[in-house]
């Protein structure tokens, strides 16, 4: 029960006090910039290539189901691609970005932490939220819908060519955007950018109460991935739920 | 120049992985039959038994989200009779192994580097050596193996959790009856679609057993190495469960028809 309450409640404590911090601070703009590079650019092929191949496999599953019921997958393309804009595209690629960057920002974290580098921060008049938690959650609010949008382009491009060469349905086909409408690319949005708020708080929670040796930061990154990685389900049941429960 | 330089380099590392891949690989599969038994429970208890409640969320995750999503179009196709068989379909051949595979080379697989990690660090594996005593025969081998059948294991539970949970996400937001459900889902799939996924689940958690142990004995620092270890071993482990869920979700597509 109470690991329950504190998997909700510590990153919701952890945001407001970023945010208090980083008010009475300020954000270091240098740091975030900084730091938006290494989550894009470290995460971006994996980002990328893993959605290149879960776009081919979802290919490969409407064709099978098509082939059940109504003969071509030409039928079932629109209803997927609305499917992967609004639901898979931003699901999948945020669970990539979470195992990449959550398990990089908590075993960072949790290295300064053990060895006293945040202590080292706090004597030298520095605050560890606006110094080391802001610039990460700035970084990921801005970055993740970029990877998602990339993820999903990426996933479009091997499904349609995928269709196109292994099936012999014109893969402009499935790339119709007949269903897709604002309310879509508001879900899709919404879903990554709480997911994106979300990677940093609890990858930062997870490093920073690290304390001890080698063995705490072995820890601090396991949990840090698991919430990371859970909440992004989590965040996408709830935005899916609420679409669903307005009929939007 | 400096393109060739990182092009060389990156052949190079991606050889040493390749290699030790198949070290770990061809050692755990000599030891396996002198495996260390206590070692084995423990392993299984950790693995197994404590990523329960995670599996169970997964699993109840996936079924609400699964049937949110088919959702959408069965109902814009007027199938809706058809949702059962759909969702059943959906988490069997792949979001059931797909989640499972990354949240669980998020929990084993980063949680098995770290510990490798820790030890190799800390000497003991070196140690264990010094002793006379073959490390993949009491340590690494059990691993495996209790990775191995938790994966197996617990991906029957999960399908069975999502499908229940799917079964009652399709009366609460479609209205659908549960019987209608179960009605399709019985009707149109086989044994043979329950295996595909246990399949998958099964060569996911191979891969993310393997990968992460070779990633937990290759650690060589200090704290520093042992948080890149973990980190190493989820990026890894789920970058190996794309490309396999491309090839056996061709494969098993192709040869079920």
């Amino acid at each position: 029960m109470s690991g329950v309450l504190s998997f909700f409640g510590a990153p919701v404590v952890m945001l407001a006090r970023t945010v208090r911090a980083s008010t009475r601070d300020g954000v270091p703009w240098r740091e975030s910039l900084a730091q938006l590079h290494e989550l894009g650019g470290r995460s971006v092929w994996l980002v990328m290539s893993g959605m290149a191949f879960f776009g081919a496999v979802l290919v490969t599953i409407a064709n099978s189901q098509a082939r059940r019921f109504v003969g071509n997958v030409a039928v079932l393309g629109p209803a997927y691609f609305e499917l992967l804009i609004r639901e898979l595209g931003p699901a999948v690629s945020a669970l990539l970005t979470a195992s990449r960057a959550g398990a990089a920002h908590a075993a960072e974290l949790s290295t300064m932490s053990v060895n006293e580098q945040v202590e080292a921060l706090e004597m030298s008049a520095g605050d560890p939220y606006a110094d080391l938690v802001a610039p990460r959650v700035f970084a990921g609010v801005l970055g993740v819908p970029l990877l998602c949008t990339l993820g999903t382009i990426a996933a479009t491009l091997s499904a349609a060519a995928v269709a196109q060469f292994a099936f012999g349905v014109d893969g402009r086909a499935f790339m119709d955007p007949r269903y897709v409408d604002g309310w879509d690319l508001l879900a899709a949005f919404l879903k990554a950018a709480g997911c994106g708020l979300y990677i940093p708080l609890a990858a930062a929670v997870a490093g920073l109460k690290a304390r001890g040796g080698a063995e705490a930061v072995g820890e601090a990154t396991t949990d840090g991935v698991v919430a990371a990685s859970l909440g992004c389900l989590l965040i996408d049941l709830t935005v899916s739920l609420a679409f669903q429960l307005l009929r939007l | 120049m400096a393109l060739l330089t990182r092009l060389g380099r990156t052949a190079l590392d991606a050889l040493r992985g390749t290699g030790a891949l198949g070290l770990v690989v061809g050692r755990t599969v000599l030891a396996l039959p002198k495996l260390e038994r206590r070692e084995l429970g423990r392993a299984l208890v950790q693995f197994g038994y404590g990523s329960l409640p995670l599996a169970l969320a997964t699993a109840a995750l996936a079924g609400i989200i699964v049937v949110l999503q088919s959702g959408i179009y069965v109902q814009r196709f007027g199938a809706r009779a058809f949702l059962g068989w759909a969702a059943g379909y959906g988490v069997l051949w792949e979001f059931g192994p797909l989640l499972l595979g990354l949240i669980m080379s998020a929990r084993l697989g980063a949680r098995n580097a770290a510990e490798l990690a820790l030890m190799q660090v800390g000497g003991q594996i070196e140690g264990l050596r010094g002793i006379g005593l073959d490390p993949f025969a009491i340590l690494v081998a059990p691993r495996v193996v209790a990775m191995e059948v938790s994966m197996l294991a617990l991906s029957g539970v999960t399908f069975a959790v999502a499908i229940l949970f799917e079964s009652v996400a399709a009366l609460l937001a479609l209205g659908l009856p549960v019987r209608v459900f179960f009605g399709t889902f019985s009707q149109l799939l086989g044994p043979l679609d329950l295996l595909g996924g246990v399949v998958k689940t099964g060569i996911f958690g191979l891969a993310i057993a393997l990968l992460s142990t070779t990633v937990g004995l290759s650690a060589r620092g200090g704290a520093h190495a042992v948080g890149q270890a973990a980190a190493n071993a989820v990026v890894r482990s789920c970058a190996a469960i794309f490309v396999l869920d491309f090839a056996l979700t061709s494969l098993l597509a192709g040869w079920m028809g």
